[in-house]
Formats: C-alpha cells, structure tokens, sequence
C-alpha cells in the first residue's frame, strides 16, 4: 500500500460532521450505525454526518463527555466502512502516521508525518498522541493512522505545531462506557 | 513486502537507535536542550543553549543524571562540548555526512526521544556567520528543547547536529564530518583557533584606470580602513591599502578575506597584493591567532 491507496482506505472511514452545511469537524466511523467525534465537534442534540461519496445521514449525539473532549454519535441509516483500530500495540516514536479530515473544509485531505512521542505534554496531564504533523480546525475528531491504515488515536487539538490525538485505547474505554 | 509499513518500523527503529545516545542537556533556565554523546565522555551539543557553565548537568536516555563540565565551544558553529562520566552510556553510531544529499528523508530527534521527520532542503555555506563549512537547511520543525540534538537518517545513523540557533528563520544542521572536527579542536586546544591578521576592511570600487595597467579581472577590492596596534597587519599594511589579493587568492570583499584566513594558516608567511598610492606591491606578512575574546 502507498500513501495514495492509504489516504483512499482513510476516506471511506472519515465522515463529515455537518453544522448549518458546513463542515464543524471530522469523525471516525467507529462502528455499523456509531461514529465517533470530539466533543467540541458535536455540539448539538443532533447533528448531520456526510460520507465520502457524498451520502448523507442523521446521527444523534447519545453521548458527550466535553472534559475527555469525545463525543459519540448514534446513525442508524449510515451505511459504509468502518475503522480497523489499532488496539494491541504501542506506537512507536518516529513511526510514520497520516491523519485525513477537512481542514478549513478542505475534504479529505491528508497529511502525513510521524509520532513525535507518546504522552502528557506536563507531567501529570492526561496522555496524548504527540504528532509531527500539521492539522487545522476541520481536523479535529477525524483518524490519525498508522502505515497499515489502522487507527492510532482521534485528532483532537494543537499545541504549537504539534497535533495532538486522543489514544485508542481512551476513545474505546469512552466508547464501551457510552454504549 | 508492503513497503511503507516497513518504512515506518525502520524510521521508528532509526529512533531507537540513535535515540541511545541521545540526552538531555540542563545548562540554562527552563527548557533543556538536547545532546549527543559523540566519543566516550564527551556530549555535543548547541552552544546557544550552554548558558551557563557551572552546574551543568547531562541526562541520560535512562533518566539518571550526571555532572558535566565545558570543554570548549565554536560559537560560529553553535557547538559546544561538554565531558561527562559515563563509561557505559552508548557512543553515537555516525553516518558519513558527505553522503547526505538535497531531498534525502532525514529525522531530528529530541531528548525523550521525541521525533520529527522531513527532508534535507538545502546544503551550503553559512557565510555570514563566518563559518567556512557547509550546513544543512532541514524542512521540518525543529521543536522547543531539540537544538544540540542528533540529525538522523533513515538508518538510525548521525549524520549532524541541529540547531535553530544559527539563523532566525532557518532550521540547520551542522554535518556529523565537522562536528567531528570541531570536536577534535575543542579536545586539543579548548577553543577553536582563528586566523586573523588585525585588520579592518571595507569593499571598495577598483577603478577602470588603474585596473587596465594593472591587468586586474576584479571589480571590486577591500579597502583597509582599521589596523589593530601589536596585530600581525601592523607590521606591513597600512590605512588606505587596497587589498587586492592574499596569498594569490583574489580578495573581492571582506568574506574572501576570511576564507583565506583558515586556522591551519597559523603562524604561515603569506604575500599581500595590495595597492598604496597607484602603485601596487607585496607585503609579507605572518598570519597570527586571534587572541581570545573575554566573554
């Protein structure tokens, strides 16, 4: 796989959260009928979800936790791929990662960088996945992925000129505790 | 094989190799910089971020801390050299720098390690920091703590040091190839010795009508304006000289001048062309060290 055939599998994975028509943030498509956002994406009861190829469908918000910064989004009518997670190794340091989302409503679009560390960004702050890479509002609640097209975290913000990702494993503990 | 899976292993495993000998340097207030252990007890790092040179201390890939005291900087090249103990931390493994070319992958990693990934855009002289050596210009982000760490290829192998504090604008590296001399330099005499012969210069228009007698390609010329009492200059050059050639090297501004002046021309006789009144003649002179500057 190269990074063309990458970006093509992250696409069919990455929805767009609708707001008033336009693009309020990324999500992941996490499940059959459950996509998963930040909090600060999904702001309303309900919001509008947009695939790829353009379909379109109606997604409650059944959960929002805005301190975690995770929303999940209930679409019974969204059809399409879901996320292959990257839940049973560590991310290594330097390992090459790519995120896809629409920043400034740019959609799709991907950038490709690397693990710049795994961590708090203080000492005792919550963990992030710190990347080399370069977001812009749009991004946030879309995949971050490793080489192999799984996803590693859900980009959430922008400390400087690093992003920053929530890990898997937090969005699933988040996810298991919404459902 | 699915070849960007394994790229990735291969940048991550570079990390990890290189990241080995890579530390962390407390000589200034707040953010640490990073370091390289370059030979067995010796730490490289940007000289910008030594602020301080009592109390340093090095911090191993292990977390465990250790005195360190100044060998010796270049400011020039924004490297300094720091002595540790530590016999059983891991020397880093270089690369040859001379095989780095424009557009090569490259990563530049920051104590932790922390990682960041791009390419070599450019390689050439940093002329106005009155360096002679080339330097890499790197695209990618130098981020807060990384100056004085470790410029890694795709192999894990060092192949510089980077700073961000040789140019306000550019992310740089000083190839491993020079570092490794500056190193050796800094070990011998505590300080990087500079040729100079005491004189203050300014470029200066040759006129056509005496280029013509003369036969002189050169345009331009440097013009002694300043010749430091007691400096090799005294003895032979005067305010007013034009400058045209040093040692048959054409003097067309004040950096031909420095680039003549390079420290292995110590204590060597060299023959000045210069111009005094219309008439052109040699002056011999003897290139000198620069006497150290108080800090």
């Amino acid at each position: 796989m190269d990074l063309g055939a990458l970006a093509t599998e992250l696409r069919r994975i990455t929805v767009a959260v609708l707001g008033d028509d336009h693009v309020s943030g990324s999500g992941v498509a996490w499940a059959p009928g459950w996509v998963v956002t930040n909090a600060h994406v999904a702001r309303e009861s309900h919001v509008t979800l947009q695939r790829a190829d353009g379909t379109r469908a109606e997604a409650r918000v059944m959960a929002r936790d805005p301190e975690e910064d995770l929303a999940l989004l209930h679409a019974p009518r969204l059809n399409g791929a879901e996320a292959t997670l990257a839940d049973n190794g560590e991310v290594r340091v330097g390992s090459l990662i790519v995120a896809v989302g629409h920043p400034f409503g740019v959609r799709g679009a991907m950038t490709a960088g690397v693990v710049h560390a795994v961590g708090p960004l203080v000492r005792g702050g919550r963990p992030w996945i710190q990347a080399d890479l370069k977001l812009a509002p749009g991004n946030s609640g879309g995949p971050l992925a490793d080489a192999h097209g799984r996803v590693i975290g859900v980009n959430t913000m922008v400390a400087g000129s690093l992003a920053l990702a929530i890990p898997v494993s937090r969005v699933m503990r988040f996810v298991a505790k919404a459902r | 094989m699915d070849a960007l899976p394994a790229l990735s292993d291969g940048l991550a495993t570079a990390v990890q190799h290189a990241g080995r000998a890579l530390c962390a340097v407390h000589a200034r207030p707040r953010v640490p910089s990073s370091g390289v252990h370059w030979r067995p007890g010796l730490v490289v790092t940007a000289s910008h971020t030594v602020r301080v040179e009592e109390d340093l201390a090095v911090v191993r890939p292990d977390g465990r801390s250790v005195a360190a005291t100044l060998v010796g900087r270049d400011p020039a090249l924004d490297l300094a050299v720091l002595k540790v103990e530590a016999a059983d931390l891991p020397v880093a493994d270089l690369g040859e720098s001379d095989g780095v070319h424009v557009g090569h992958m490259v990563l530049a990693l920051g104590a932790g390690p922390r990682a960041s990934w791009g390419v070599v855009s450019a390689i050439g002289p940093a002329r106005s920091r009155n360096a002679e050596s080339d330097v890499f210009s790197l695209d990618l982000t130098l981020y807060a703590g990384f100056s004085g760490g470790p410029l890694v290829d795709a192999r894990g192998l060092v192949v510089g040091i980077n700073t961000s504090g040789m140019s306000r604008n550019l992310q740089l590296a000083v190839p491993a190839k020079v570092v490794s001399r500056v190193v050796d330099q800094l070990v011998r005499h505590g300080r990087i010795p500079q040729a100079y012969l005491g004189v203050g210069t300014q470029v200066v228009r040759v006129p056509e009508t005496v280029r013509e007698p003369l036969h002189l390609a050169q345009e331009t010329a440097v013009i002694v304006i300043e010749v430091q009492p007691g400096s090799p200059a005294s003895s032979g050059l005067l305010i007013g000289d034009v400058v045209l050639s040093l040692d048959g090297h054409t003097i067309a501004d004040p950096f031909d001048l420095r680039a003549v002046l390079r420290p292995e021309r110590i204590g060597q006789r060299i023959t000045a062309s210069v111009l005094r009144a219309g008439q052109r003649l040699d002056v011999p002179l003897t290139v000198g060290e620069r006497p150290p500057r108080s800090r």
